[in-house]
């Protein structure tokens, strides 16, 4: 099943003099399997979009689909625990939801509230916090003692042991080092491919995207600028203008290149064919 | 979470906006003593009247009065049971089975009522109108010849000024671990009663450890930036009596005077 937004607006404190359209009739389609990308300027709206797609905020206006639920603005939605339990959410500030004594425990709870037993949830949980890279010396710790990029791999793990068959993640890696953001990122990719989850993945990161997704969503001041499969959205560099962004730096050193006069067709998204692609224009 | 209508200010541009949040006050309590001289439901009705005549002049929406109120109805009820169970004088109004309803325990209660519908009203009428940094300068200002006596009056002003604007980071911060965990499955609304102490749980222990660790942050960043609370300072905005402030202040204070009239010489 295929996630759908159709016509779906929605407005902070409706109704008041605070009133305020963080989205405006969005029309979108993510395609089962598939490992999308969010990008947009702050305030555009992609924590909103997001939190919709398991049902922490409902439509004020519109209706959409997601692991075959619908969710119809201005009614009562019921069960949405289910959902909750297919569609699994992280947080932009996941840090904050941190609470049992130990780790293991706080990772297990969330498959525990999915009725699964207290030993079987945590095998998984161990399971789910050697994934996103923490040893076993962690498991007794206080979540409280970690730091900051720790307490959100221990997040992170908390959705993953749930085993959700859509996740979205919402700026996974944003303080996260380097290369720990790039050990995420993989990890969601090895999520995508290899058991085939659907992953949505808000970030600001052009590296991320350029690496690690298929397809690219850009939402502005609450509207879907584009959608677009990855090479059309770095091929053609009009699409990275119109959405403002500073392209990585492939693009960028392929640019470069095309403005020295080297014949490079713009297909050329990574740095080893660019690199041989030279090294041929050189020897000419 | 966001629509708690209580305490809440509502940036209008009205008269009673404009009023110095000083006179504001002082009227807010001349009001409040005005509501506990006992004159009866006259007196009642015209205190009620003059508020109803500020709201209709502060702008403000029926909508966001009642939402204001809604959280009083639950004390309400609890207090009519109380009254109907215990006061046990005045006429039998009903009877059901060997059961009685006198009337002044609906009176006693109509009363009740009426006070606190009315003090809601007034508090909700200065603090949906006055900007929480203009109240704690008037609180500030207003404390001040407290000062000789040894009141703290910079300290109580700073700390009612941190509280009042930490109360919607605070809902904010309650909002965003609702959500979080409403994602791991918590359920607040369907579940047994173990699932549901649990569940509050989950909200609690974080709100707790964010609090104490947004509390000290500002207090490292008010230090690092060299606050003193004992210190000489002066104030970019000036506070000043207009017309409209004297207005305020006849009004109120000729309604206390009246009412203190009404009491002495009819009842
Ligand atoms: N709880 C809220 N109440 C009122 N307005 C809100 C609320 N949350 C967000 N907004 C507003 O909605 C708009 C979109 O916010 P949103 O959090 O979706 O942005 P974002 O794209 O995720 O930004 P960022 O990249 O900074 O995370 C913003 O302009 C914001 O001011
Ligand atoms: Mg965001």
């Amino acid at each position: 099943m295929p996630i759908t937004f159709k016509e779906v607006s929605y407005e902070y404190s409706a109704n008041t003099p605070f009133a305020y359209l963080a989205l405006d009739e969005i029309n979108l389609k993510l395609a089962d399997g598939k490992m999308t990308a969010i990008v947009g300027a702050t305030g555009s709206g992609k924590s909103t979009l997001v939190q919709h797609l398991n049902a922490l905020l409902i439509p004020t206006r519109g209706e959409l689909e997601v692991a075959d639920r619908k969710i119809v603005a201005n009614q009562k939605n019921k069960g949405l625990k289910e959902l909750r339990h297919q569609v699994g959410l992280v947080f932009q500030f996941p840090e904050y939801q941190l609470f049992e004594e130990t780790i293991v425990k706080d990772v297990a709870f969330g498959p525990q509230n999915f009725g699964i037993s207290e030993n079987e949830a945590t095998e998984i949980a161990k399971k789910a916090i050697r994934t996103v890279g923490l040893d076993d010396s962690y498991f007794e710790k206080s979540p409280l003692e970690l730091s900051g990029g720790q307490k959100r791999r221990v997040a992170i793990a908390g959705i993953l042991a749930m085993n959700p068959s859509v996740l979205v993640l919402d700026e996974p890696t944003a303080g996260l080092d380097p290369q720990g953001a790039k050990e995420m990122m993989a990890l969601f990719r090895k999520l995508n491919t290899e058991d085939r989850k659907t992953v949505l993945i808000v970030t600001h990161d052009m590296e991320h995207v350029l690496n690690y997704c298929d397809d690219v969503v850009v939402v502005e001041k609450g509207h879907i600028l584009m959608h677009v499969d990855k090479q059309t959205f770095f091929e053609d560099t009009s699409c990275l203008e119109r959405a403002k962004i500073n392209p990585p730096a492939v693009i960028r050193l392929r640019k470069l290149l095309q403005q020295q006069g080297f014949d490079i067709p713009n297909t050329i998204l990574d740095l080893p064919t660019l690199a041989k692609l030279v090294r041929k224009e050189v020897a000419k | 979470m966001k629509n708690i209508a209580l305490g809440r200010y509502i940036p209008l541009d009205s008269v009673i906006h404009k009023m110095d949040p000083r006179a504001k006050i002082i009227s807010m309590l001349l009001l409040l003593v005005c509501i506990f001289i006992d004159t009866g439901f006259i007196g009642y009705a015209i205190v009620g009247a003059v508020i109803v005549l500020a709201v209709l002049l502060a702008k403000l929406k029926i909508d966001f009065i009642w939402r204001a109120m809604k959280p009083m109805l639950f004390m309400l009820v609890f207090l009519l049971v109380i009254n109907i169970l215990v006061i046990k004088t005045g006429y039998v109004m009903l009877t059901i089975g060997n059961f009685r309803i006198y009337s002044d325990a609906v009176v006693q209660t109509c009363y009740i009522t009426i006070r606190l519908i009315l003090m809601i009203n007034i508090t909700t009428l200065l603090t949906a109108t006055t900007k929480p940094m203009d109240m704690t300068i008037a609180i500030e200002d207003l404390l001040t010849p407290f000062k000789s006596i040894g009141v703290p009056a910079h300290d109580i002003a700073m700390m009612i000024s941190i509280a009042l604007r930490f109360i919607p980071t605070l809902l904010e911060e309650a909002d965003r671990i609702m959500k979080a965990q409403a994602s791991r499955g918590v359920d607040l609304e369907e579940g047994s009663f173990k699932e549901k102490i649990n569940a509050i749980l989950s909200l609690i222990v974080p709100l707790f450890v964010s609090s104490f660790q947004k509390a000290e942050d500002l207090a490292n960043a008010m230090e690092a930036r060299g606050y003193n609370p004992g210190a000489k300072r002066v104030r970019y905005k000036q506070l000043k009596f207009a017309f409209r402030d004297y207005t305020l202040f006849v009004v109120s204070v000729g309604l206390l005077a009246g009412l203190i009239v009404l009491k002495v010489t009819v009842l």
